[in-house]
């Protein structure tokens, strides 16, 4: 059914191309960077005359319709060099520009540097959009730029723990975010137990984090979409980057194939903690293992003018062990093959196969211990995207794709003479289809909207066994299916996004959307841990939903050299998950029965400024929020803070051009301790003190804040080609000591008496980092 | 199997990152009281005793409100009705001439303030260890000694361990429980320490093995598997009605004693008794 929906979709589009567009003419093309012949995502080609505009997808491709003649383009983008060219439009023409962010210019005229696309005119609401080269600004832990620990820097993103890149979007869990990797679904998104995020930022060109209005061509997590665009590699010379740090260091080569027809991109990062434990004198420890390393690479191969091919993988390991008695491994890997087609003027085509895995492995090897513990979970990615640019006024986005995702659950392997047994869990698929199409309006000069539908199917997959339980969690009946759907969701989820131009410089817009997620990650500790199971809905585990509202108030004043805005929103969860007590949740066949199904609500109150040029750049970002969960046997059934809640949350960041050669930076982030669940009594068991505990999250960690600086030096290169710079940090500047565990204990003196402490993990953590490119 | 992580996870983050440690001041609520009823009983010889008490506030000098006023009595097989009477010497309810063994049913009630708090429970029948011996291992440079005990697990049934240790005559104190889910049938060893870490090379040690139910063992698993990383940590579901907190058990108990002081070099893994 859903495909016949979508070719009549098709057709009529097709159809009407025919029909329409009679003495209007097409530009279109491609804009790049105009140094290394990347593709520029995001950027605007405008028609200042008509006040006609157009961004370029993520692949850089834009197509714009106007009448037949004679006019002024000017084409720009974040922190580059605005161009203006005159150009003659007769007929259709395909046409690619590259735009610099270097000082030195070319042959077209340059207008000013220009600040980020139009946060007032877009009708797109709750996205945010960060270069590259902001992530390599912002200081941050251990001297490594990291995406994820800069996104968490905007307003509606909290942290996770202390330095870890877990985040949670508007009261959302950790696992409701949609994290993307050219296309691909990237499931955990750290290394070193999260103190690493998985994103090189060598390799990564740009990131859109989109926190409501989230667009239809978008689905499978219900709080927020983080979409992460890897670089293409340089089309016209080979260049060498990369950095030395103390924790880890980072090289990245790109280069032409054939020129202006075909580059590549490899990038690498290796951790070398480890190092240190080879001088050990102790044999234990200096056997033992603890380091991760990436591996970004992608390669693409312009066939023809219309026509290209993409390739990207991504591929991650952390690896812990001690001696030879115990070893864990955890890792992402990804693959992403794309075929761009420009099919006419109006219609762009992307096809897209995409894999994705993550999988952890446990190897034990002690006294009479001999077994091993693995899991898998991957997914298999076919996807069509078109956008049609035919209509006047209208770009529109539709699409369908088929994902087959498989949960092989942490199974037991021993050895034949090991003190344990092995254990099997059933494998769970799943086959998540959708299809989706929106239309990016400008209704009036004031009024536009991007509304669109997405209908998703998911069919649960045998073979397998699944069960039936009672109230208790007490399995009741089971059944056995062979290869066949279990279980069948049909989803029928609206976006909408819109915006009214109040004058020039200020809007208001509004957005709601539903979105359906179908994979549930279940944590019971206060960290994401690489161990963590993942189900997908299944006959109990019905799909999460969630919709959400929001209005917003946007204003950029000085020439565009600020920009501010505000947004309020309201966001019902449906089908959230929760554990029983003490739940067991590893390689257990019945793992269903442990868990309780609830729901959640959060909403709050955002506030960004920002400042885009200038010697001092950055912004400064408040949110007031709350965040809550209702689950019938947690807490007496009323409802509770979800662990994330924090009502203030408060981050400033700034950026200072001290000299051509000298640039400070500075991050403070303020925010109200995470809820948790203390004891309110205490009594005596076993001869030890036992903590009394009543309420779910009824109490507050410690407020929380910090101050981070940098210094990034850049000497005078000493040939032409060869650069360098030099960057210092400072990671929590004060030696704040910021709780990141409290318990509770018997007095070492007097057990009678109990007291709490803290456990702080990092103090003040400086940082050098000697970073090259030639 | 999480378990079995977690704690070297946070054992290494702890040795890299040197992190301090500092007493604060907390301020916490003062919830209700609630009953606690501790009923571990097992057939060794030494005296049998439920403790009864109610839970104090968190900075109450006391570590609990004894209550000494309850009706305390066990139903046996036979609907033979024991007495347990508080006793001020125990600080909790005996009954002298009470005994127990494998495969009968109890019931216990508590009767506190005209509240009644009920619970049955059949006791499991033991399962014999085989050999025991002494184990020493260098984790991190630091020395750890630990009890072995070794033994055939019956297979196709659920059994449950409990382990109490007490080192160089200090008070017993729980150590552990363990399932066979993950070992069913198999020759197992468990591997003994104390929660304390306070085993020398000289100590003495006793430890006792108790053949529990699976509802102790969930009150027991539920306590050991909260750590100050758990996301929500909860009173352990107690098998007594009425909302009263603790437990209610009946056991085959056998007691094990270890001298450090014979170990030998060598011959690490076992030197059976």
């Amino acid at each position: 059914m859903m495909l016949r929906i979508f070719f009549a979709l098709c057709s009529l589009l097709l159809f009407t191309t025919v029909a329409h567009a009679q003495n209007r003419v097409t530009l279109s093309g491609f804009v790049k960077n105009a140094q290394s012949g990347e593709t520029m995502i995001g950027a605007m080609v405008r028609f200042p005359d008509l006040d006609i505009s157009a961004s370029t997808n993520s692949y850089g491709f834009f197509s714009v319709q106007v009448p037949a003649g004679t006019y002024q383009v000017e084409v720009s983008y974040i922190g580059y060099n605005t161009i203006a060219n005159t150009i003659e439009l007769k007929q259709n023409v395909q046409r690619s520009f590259e735009i610099s962010n270097e000082s030195k210019e070319i042959e077209e005229i340059v207008i000013s540097a220009s600040s980020r696309p139009n946060q007032v005119k877009s009708p797109q609401m709750g996205a945010l959009k960060i270069t590259a080269e902001e992530i390599k600004k912002v200081p941050v832990i251990f001297g490594e730029p990291d995406i994820l620990k800069t996104i968490q820097l905007l307003p509606g993103v909290a942290t996770g723990n202390e330095g870890s890149s877990n985040f949670f979007v508007r009261g959302g869990g950790g696992d409701q975010n949609l994290i993307l990797l050219d296309e691909a679904i990237v499931y955990n998104a750290s290394h070193l137990l999260g103190f690493f995020s998985t994103f090189n930022s060598d390799a990564i060109k740009d990131v859109n984090l989109f926190k409501g209005g989230i667009p239809a061509q978008y689905g499978g997590r219900i709080s927020s979409v983080l979409d992460i665009n890897m670089l293409d590699g340089n089309q016209k010379e080979f260049g060498v980057e990369g950095g030395v740090g103390l924790i880890a260091s980072r090289v990245k080569i790109d280069g032409p194939i054939v020129k202006d027809k075909s580059s590549f991109m490899v990038s690498g990062r290796r951790t070398y903690a480890d190092l240190f434990l080879k001088l050990s004198n102790d044999e234990n420890v200096n056997q033992s293992k603890l380091y991760f390393y990436d591996l970004n690479a992608k390669m693409n191969y312009k066939i023809n003018d219309r026509n290209t091919i993409y390739l990207s993988g991504y591929f991650g390991k952390d690896d812990l062990g001690y001696s030879d008695q115990f070893s864990f491994d955890w890792g992402n890997a990804t693959a992403t093959l794309r075929w761009n087609s420009i099919l006419n003027e109006k219609l762009f085509s992307n096809t897209s196969l995409i894999y994705s895995d993550f999988t952890y492995n446990v190897r034990v090897n002690s006294n009479d211990n001999d077994f091993g513990i693995a899991s898998q979970i991957q997914n298999w990615n076919l996807k069509q995207d078109f956008t049609y640019y035919g209509f006047n006024n209208h770009s529109i986005r539709f699409g369908l794709n088929a994902l087959s995702q498989t949960i092989r659950p942490a199974s037991l392997s021993a050895a034949q003479n090991s003190s344990v047994n092995s254990i099997a869990v059933d494998t769970r698929q799943g086959i998540e289809s959708a299809i989706y199409a929106s239309d990016e309006w400008k209704v009036s000069d004031r009024f536009s909207m991007i509304y669109g539908l997405r209908l998703t199917n998911f069919m649960v997959m045998g073979p397998g066994t699944f069960y039936d339980f009672d109230d208790d969690g007490e399995a009741i009946a089971e059944q056995q299916y062979g290869r066949e759907v279990v279980k069948n969701y049909l989803n029928l989820e609206p976006r909408l996004s819109m915006s009214y131009l109040l004058n020039g410089n200020n809007s208001i817009k509004a957005s709601y959307n539903r979105i359906v997620q179908h994979l549930h990650q279940l944590t019971n500790t206060t960290s994401s841990l690489p161990t963590d199971q993942y189900v997908i809905s299944s006959v109990n585990i019905k799909p999460q939903i969630a919709d959400q509202v929001s209005l917003g108030y946007f204003q950029n004043f000085a020439n565009n050299g600020y920009e501010f805005s505000t947004e309020i929103y309201y966001k019902d969860m449906r089908n959230q998950i929760d554990f029983r007590n003490g739940a067991d949740l590893q390689a257990n066949n019945q793992l269903e029965g442990e868990l309780l199904f609830g729901k959640g609500r959060s909403y709050g109150i955002e506030w960004l400024l920002r400042k885009n040029r200038g010697r001092l750049n950055g912004w400064v970002s408040y949110t007031l929020a709350k965040s809550e969960r209702q689950f019938d046997q947690i807490n007496g059934g009323e409802w509770f803070n979800a662990r994330q809640d924090r009502t203030h949350d408060i981050s400033v960041v700034a950026m200072y051009e001290l000299s051509k050669r000298w640039t400070a930076g500075a991050t403070f982030v303020y925010n109200t301790g995470n809820a948790i669940t203390f004891p309110s009594g205490k009594y005596q068991l076993d001869g030890s003190t036992r903590f009394y505990y009543t309420e779910r999250n009824g109490y507050r960690m410690p407020d929380y804040h910090r101050l981070d600086l940098s210094v990034v030096y850049e000497p005078t290169p000493e040939k032409k080609r060869f650069s360098s710079s030099w960057a210092f940090g400072v990671y929590n500047a004060y030696n704040r000591r910021n709780a990141y565990i409290i318990d509770f204990r018997e007095n070492e003196v007097n057990p009678n008496i109990t007291e709490a402490y803290k456990i702080a993990l990092f103090g003040a953590i400086p940082s050098v980092t000697w970073n090259f490119k030639f | 199997m999480k378990r079995f992580f977690i704690p070297a996870i946070f054992l290494l983050l702890c040795q890299l990152l040197s992190s301090c440690e500092e007493i604060i001041d907390i301020n916490l609520n003062d919830a209700d009281q609630r009953v606690v009823i501790e009923a571990d009983l097992n057939n060794l010889p030494n005296t049998q005793v439920i403790y009864v008490s109610r839970t104090v506030p968190f900075n109450d000098a006391r570590p609990r409100e004894i209550v000494a006023d309850a009706v305390v009595m066990i139903v046996g097989p036979r609907n033979n009705v024991f007495p347990f009477v508080y006793s001020e010497e125990h600080q909790g309810y005996i009954n002298r001439s009470f005994n127990v063994r494998e495969n009968a049913t109890y019931s216990l009630s508590v009767t506190v303030d005209g509240e009644v708090y009920e619970s049955t429970e059949t006791m499991p029948v033991a399962v014999p260890v085989d050999s025991v011996g002494m184990l020493r291992e260098n984790i991190f440079n630091d020395t750890y000694y630990f009890a072995t005990l070794r033994f055939q697990d019956p297979a196709g049934v659920p059994n449950y361990y409990k382990y109490n240790v007490s080192v160089d005559g200090k008070p017993m104190k729980f150590f552990s429980v363990f399932s066979d889910k993950f070992n069913d049938g198999l020759y197992v060893t468990h591997q003994i320490g104390s929660v304390d870490n306070d085993i020398e090379m000289t100590s003495r040690v006793i430890v006792r093995r108790q053949s529990i139910s699976a509802a102790v063992y969930r009150y027991w698993n539920e306590f050991q598997s909260t750590n100050p990383g758990s996301a929500a940590p909860a009173n352990p579901t107690s098998n007594i009605s009425n909302g009263a907190l603790g437990y209610f058990g009946v056991s085959s108990a056998t007691v094990y004693e270890f001298d450090f002081s014979t170990y030998q070099e060598f011959s690490s893994q076992d030197t059976s008794q």
